[in-house]
């Protein structure tokens, strides 16, 4: 039973695009009542619950095309979910695109009145809240020109000072913020402030961390049409980065393994394992980590000298190891060497591997690209480990005296 | 959660009112937007159109109708029938662009799709009205103004019902159908010669008058034209296209209502 201060509240919505190859097709399937298909259809979103509270911030993270937009137009009316229900107390001012029913060949002034009586306010109404609207977007008076004369800095302003000066009683906002420049989002917030402390509840979408993290009290990560539940912030921020990069691919197509020497003594394999996962094919960061060769000599070679250089696909060396113990060593035959680590502390993202094998100053084996994985920083570890960006995570603290 | 219910519907209709009033502004100010004479045109225009009227059917083709009294200017009665046909033909014709052409309306704000095609009609009422002061200036300068004009407005209501009804009908199908718009103003050309805007009624053959009657068209623009000869108006006829335009409406409506959910994802 939903409580009295749930504003909207979401149950297992499922939202299906038909999607017809022809425009005729729509009209066949309207005459076929059902009996044949003509579409195919496309799931955005998937049997997503939530609910929001009155004067909450709520934030929707996720890539293009996992479905936020499509769940902001179901919040908003504008949109039936095909199954599923969602109920929304009070009156929503959306910002799904900017300047939205604005129409060109009218002026500023024209154009936030008519915005107005969209949202139900009359002339009288209109009159009351136009002086702040116009100090808001601060356009001098290009506001009495036609708004196919703005520029697009211009354009946004008016379009956020009317939408947020209308007293929705909830207001959604689609990537409205990412355009516009600094000082601007900064009085965007302001206000966005301002209406929170007055009881008005948002729902913001964004793939921009610092603004849900700025603004939005709870989030949830979307990701291809299925949601998480809402949680605080800064865990479904880090639940979002371990998305990214679970999804990132190798570099490995630009630049190809290359090997060089006289391969008197060679590399016959180079294997990562360590603690992998077993869906996503990652090691952890926390994880220990383990790197490991095959070396075949042809006949005995002695004074050899083995290096494991591990990279980042930048191209950053992240760590080197030469093993100083084989001077004395002769090689023959099949061997077998490796290097392990209790915790590789690598942050996200792929890496690889070079092997290389010299013997007085002679390079047997060189093998860049020997190797290559991913590292996944998992949300529950990133949550107690520092590392914002850079590639070194560890557990560390801050100390201020 | 969109009402079934044509009434209800109707009623929510009157919640946005003055949106509508603000839409049909914005339409009709945008049409003489930067011309020259500005909105003197919506003056201007009827004006010329009467005096092509007189020129042609007043010194070209010259003609007298059975009904016609003395002294009145044929192309009058021309006029007053054809002012009530615009009213049809502009709501009708723009119909299957007035959702299509809006796709931002539907998708990315919160809006009442619904009183779009309400719009040209509201124009076309805008621009017919003035046309109505025209044939008044003229009736009265000819000194055949009858009280009966005054019934004018509430003569027309069955072309605004019908009008209306089909420019519901049509939104919604020019939203999947984008030919609509290509289609239906030939359709209203064809129904500007099959409704006896240039000819009596009592000029169609006998047998085919029951199929005349059942156009609301013609039964409005006989009933007008009595009330601008000062004859008896033809209540019987003008009753029945009265409902078949009410029942248009309804149907109109609950036709768009039932396929509105759709138009995003065809936009």
């Amino acid at each position: 039973m939903p409580s009295d201060d749930i504003v909207i509240a979401a149950r297992n919505l499922t939202k299906t695009y038909r999607l017809f190859g022809h425009p005729g097709d729509r009209i066949k399937q309207f005459f076929s009542l059902g009996l044949r298909r003509y579409h195919r259809e496309f799931t955005a979103l998937q049997d997503v619950s939530l609910d929001i509270r009155k004067g909450e911030t709520i934030g929707i993270i996720g890539h293009n095309g996992s479905g936020k937009s499509t769940l902001l137009q179901l919040i908003c009316g504008i949109l039936k979910p095909t199954s599923g229900s969602i109920a929304v107390r009070g009156r929503v001012s959306a910002l799904l695109e900017l300047g939205a029913g604005f129409n060109p060949d009218f002026t500023g002034r024209e154009n936030a009145y008519f915005q107005g009586a969209i949202m139900g306010l009359d002339e009288a109404e209109m009159d009351g809240r136009f002086q702040a609207i116009a100090a808001f977007a601060d356009i001098g008076d290009f506001i009495d020109q036609p708004v196919r004369t703005y520029s697009s800095g211009m354009f946004l302003r008016l379009a956020f000072a009317v939408a947020s000066h209308v007293s929705p009683d909830i207001m959604v906002v689609d990537e409205a913020l990412a355009v516009g420049d600094a000082a601007f989002q900064q009085r965007c917030f302001d206000r966005i402030r301002a209406m929170q402390s007055h009881g008005m509840t948002m729902v913001v979408v964004s793939h921009n961390p610092y603004q849900i993290e700025q603004l939005c009290d709870r989030a949830a990560v979307l990701n291809r049409g299925r949601m998480t539940s809402l949680q605080p912030a800064k865990d479904a921020l880090s639940l979002y980065q371990e998305l990214v990069h679970r999804e990132l691919a190798p570099s490995t197509a630009s630049v190809p393994p290359q090997r060089e020497g006289t391969h008197a003594l060679y590399f016959e394999n180079v294997t990562i394992d360590g603690d992998q996962d077993p869906v996503d094919g990652a090691f952890r960061t926390t994880g220990p980590l383990r790197i490991a060769a095959d070396v075949v000599a042809a006949q005995a070679i002695s004074n050899v000298r083995f290096r494991f250089e591990l990279c980042s696909s930048g191209g950053l060396v992240a760590m080197m190891s030469t093993i100083g113990l084989t001077e004395g060593m002769k090689f023959h035959g099949r061997h077998r060497i490796s290097f392990s680590m209790p915790a590789c502390q690598l942050t996200s993202g792929w890496y690889h591997i070079n092997a290389i094998a010299v013997a007085r100053n002679v390079r047997l084996d060189a093998w860049q690209r020997a190797a290559e994985f991913s590292i996944l920083l998992k949300a529950e570890a990133a949550l107690n480990l520092t590392g914002d960006s850079g590639i070194y995570v560890c557990q560390g603290s801050w100390n201020i005296s | 959660m969109s009402a079934a219910n044509p009434a209800i519907s109707i009623i929510r209709l009157f919640d946005h009112r003055y949106l509508l009033g603000q839409l049909i502004k914005r339409d009709v100010l945008l049409r003489y937007r930067g011309a020259l004479f500005g909105v003197a045109w919506i003056f201007l225009s009827p004006l010329l159109m009467l005096a092509i009227f007189a020129f042609v059917f007043g010194h070209i083709f010259q003609s007298r109708w059975p009904e016609q009294p003395d002294g009145m200017p044929f192309w009058l009665m021309l006029y007053s029938g054809l002012i009530v046909f615009n009213l049809f033909a502009e709501t009708v014709s723009r119909a299957p662009s007035t959702v299509r052409s809006q796709p931002s309306y539907v998708k990315k704000i919160i809006f009442p799709v619904e009183i779009l095609p309400l719009v040209p009609l509201g124009a076309a009422m805008v621009h017919g009205a003035f046309n109505l002061l025209i044939l008044v200036i003229a009736l009265a300068w000819f000194d055949h103004l009858f009280t009966g004009i005054l019934l004018f407005p509430l003569l027309v209501i069955p072309v605004l019902l019908l009008g209306l009804g089909l420019a519901w009908f049509l939104a919604a199908w020019g939203v999947f159908i984008k030919d609509m718009s290509q289609i239906v103003p030939l359709f209203v050309q064809m129904l500007l010669f099959l409704s006896p805007v240039f000819y009596p009624a009592s000029a169609v053959p006998v047998f085919l008058q029951p199929l005349y009657a059942l156009n609301p068209l013609g039964a409005t623009i006989e009933a007008v034209r009595a009330a601008v000869l000062g004859t008896s108006i033809p209540w019987n006829d003008w009753a029945t296209a009265f409902i078949v335009g009410l029942a248009t409406t309804l149907l109109g409506l609950a036709f768009f209502n039932h396929v509105r959910d759709e138009f995003a994802d065809a936009l």
